[in-house]
């Protein structure tokens, strides 16, 4: 469903190319998690995937459609993301936050039929968000605004979910939830779900398939598994002072600590 | 939310047709409210009661409650187009970048000699909004320009610099215009509804028509534009095309106010923030009409407390705005949550 096609991802200044040569597909249902370390262009991978920047070489197809050549009213329908970006929406409301995901499908007044409303209640209803729907999304905490943006992203029916690191903020039962949300989300709805992450732990036990960043500009892919035992996460993060063991699936410190 | 925003777009338009009633009832002479209403629908009248009421009092409630409902639009835009709570065409010095505009314009034709002078009078109408309208449209990229780099505070306070500038190169202007024989326009440094004369109303009212009409057709993708530029994006809007859809909504909003009444402060800033109380949302389409209608309110207000019969007619309208006004930016700037992230 999801194909990347010899895609290189980058910028056309001095940071010049991030990735390139990457050849991948996710079909419905798939549950990825992209780990890399900081600045290892796993946000710059995310973007051009969205169709929020675009590729240096190569292309992204969902369901057979460039998404770099797809109208965005088009795309919107088909692709939602979630960011760590922070926005302030003065006397936005939470429940306001979550109608926007409709605006791709509804007339140019932006109202709201019952097809929207219907796909509002149910994202509302997995995240949990209802407590809160009245707020000001000003006021809610970090993790209730993950949860009201990942209800925004759901409410979007899209074909492929793509979230950039957003359970940075939120405390490990807060991440396990999500991350268990959004795989059941994957499962039910047969939708692609891209994340990424630095939450090691969890992406390895959760994921289906996992696309490892190396920082260098190379890339290893396969089951969480297969990654762990063929040493490529070691390489990936592993520094010198700490290192990734396959038999435990942790990291572990190799120097004393004083 | 649809009920409370017909609701209250119901009682703001009954308390404007009173006090539109009410304005037109008194002045230097007092006009008993049968008359008033006999000369307005034609009915039984006399000449003197219509000439006032048609003549004088009508044209400046129309131009106070146009310009009004055009400055709250325009606030309701620009607050949203800088994610700013404190933006709007005064603040940000769209008003006074208008005045400048106008005043080059004329101190260019003034030295240009007296028949550019005359065609300038002539085309009054047309040629001041003009001459407003590029002044409103580069104050405007200006601030959009610099909106990307700094917080809202800043752009606040420059906002207001740049206009203490324009306004002093206004005046500076006007002086040598006036010296070459440039006098088209005067006493409209100070805001006022009543310099308005009818003919005027036309060209007052026909690009804030147009300038609500894509006000209107822009509500939708700037209510995206509220989540940030890459979730709007990611929602399918194109945000550069946005974003002068949106400037040239607010250019013709602005532009014809600063043309024919001056830099009317406050309102524009304030009408949104009554719209969105009332409105329980941040949505832009239910926000324009209310904010046009408070910003209409606000405006004939101010007006009529200005032209109450007092002994002598020593106020004037900024005043006023400034009276109400200011007070509730400082409010705004103490307590909105989105103010709060700025600091």
């Amino acid at each position: 469903m999801l194909d990347l096609r010899s895609l290189a991802v980058g910028y056309r200044n001095t940071r010049g190319t991030v990735l390139s040569g990457i050849d991948l597909a996710a079909e419905p249902g798939d549950f990825i998690c992209i780990l890399g370390r900081n600045g290892s262009g796993k946000s710059t991978l995310m973007r051009t995937i969205a169709g929020l920047q675009t590729s240096l070489d190569g292309v992204v197809l969902l369901d057979g459609e460039g998404v770099a050549s797809m109208r965005p009213a088009t795309r919107a329908r088909r692709i939602a993301v979630v960011l760590t970006e922070r926005q302030f929406n003065p006397g936005l409301r939470v429940e306001d936050v979550i109608a926007l995901a409709r605006q791709p499908f509804t007339s140019w007044r932006g109202g709201l039929t019952d097809d929207d409303r219907a796909a509002i209640a149910d994202a509302v209803a997995v995240t949990g968000v209802e407590p809160f729907l009245r707020r000001f999304f000003t006021d809610v905490s970090d993790g209730e605004r993950q949860r009201v943006m990942i209800a925004r992203a759901v409410a979007q029916t899209p074909r492929l979910l793509v979230l950039d690191e957003i359970t940075a903020f939120l405390d490990l039962p807060s991440r396990m939830e999500i991350m268990a949300l959004l795989r059941s989300q994957a499962k039910q709805k047969g939708q692609v779900v891209l994340l990424s992450s630095h939450d090691l732990d969890l992406s390895l036990q959760l994921a289906d398939s996992v696309w490892l960043l190396d920082g260098d500009g190379g890339f290893s892919v396969g089951t969480p598994e297969a990654l762990s035992e063929s040493g490529s996460i070691g390489r990936a993060f592993d520094t010198e002072a700490i290192r990734f063991s396959p038999s435990q699936g942790r990291f572990e410190i190799t120097r004393s600590v004083p | 939310m649809a009920a409370r925003v017909s609701t209250s777009g119901a009682a703001l338009l009954a308390s404007l047709g009173a006090l539109s009633l009410l304005t037109l009832t008194y002045g230097q002479i007092a006009l008993p409210l049968a008359d008033t209403v006999g000369a307005l629908t034609g009915t039984q009248s006399s000449d003197l009661a219509r000439q006032i009421v048609l003549e004088i009092r009508l044209p400046r409630v129309a131009a106070a409650i146009i310009a009004g409902a055009a400055l709250g639009m325009a606030g309701v835009l620009m607050q949203a187009l800088f994610r700013n709570p404190v933006a709007d065409a005064w603040s940000l010095g769209l008003l006074a970048g208008g005045q400048l505009g106008v005043a080059l314009t004329v101190t260019a034709a003034a030295f240009a000699g007296p028949a550019a002078v005359s065609f300038l009078t002539f085309f009054e109408g047309p040629s001041i909004t003009l001459a407003a309208a590029a002044g409103v449209a580069i104050a405007a990229l200006a601030m959009l320009a610099l909106g990307r780099r700094v917080g809202a505070i800043t752009l606040l306070v420059i906002g207001l610099m740049l206009g203490f500038t324009s306004q002093g190169l206004t005046s500076v202007l006007l002086h040598f215009a006036a010296r070459a024989g440039g006098r088209v326009y005067g006493g409209w440094r100070d805001a006022s509804f009543a310099g308005v004369a009818p003919s005027a109303l036309a060209w007052l009212s026909l690009p804030i028509l147009i300038g609500a009409c894509v006000a209107v057709a822009t509500a939708k993708p700037l209510s995206s534009l509220l989540l940030g530029e890459t979730y709007a994006r990611s929602l399918g809007v194109k945000v550069t095309s946005l974003r002068y859809a949106v400037l040239a909504a607010t250019v013709l909003l602005v532009a014809p106010v600063v043309a024919f009444c001056g830099p009317v402060s406050f309102v524009g800033l304030i009408a949104p923030h009554f719209a969105r109380a009332l409105a329980g949302t941040a949505r832009i389409l239910p926000l324009l009409p209310l904010a046009a209608l408070g910003g209409a309110l606000l405006a004939l207000a101010g007006d009529a407390i200005v032209h109450a019969p007092w002994e002598q007619h020593f106020l004037h309208l900024n005043a006023i705005l400034a009276i109400v006004g200011a007070p509730v930016v400082i409010l705004i700037l103490i307590f909105s949550p989105a103010v709060r992230q700025w600091r």
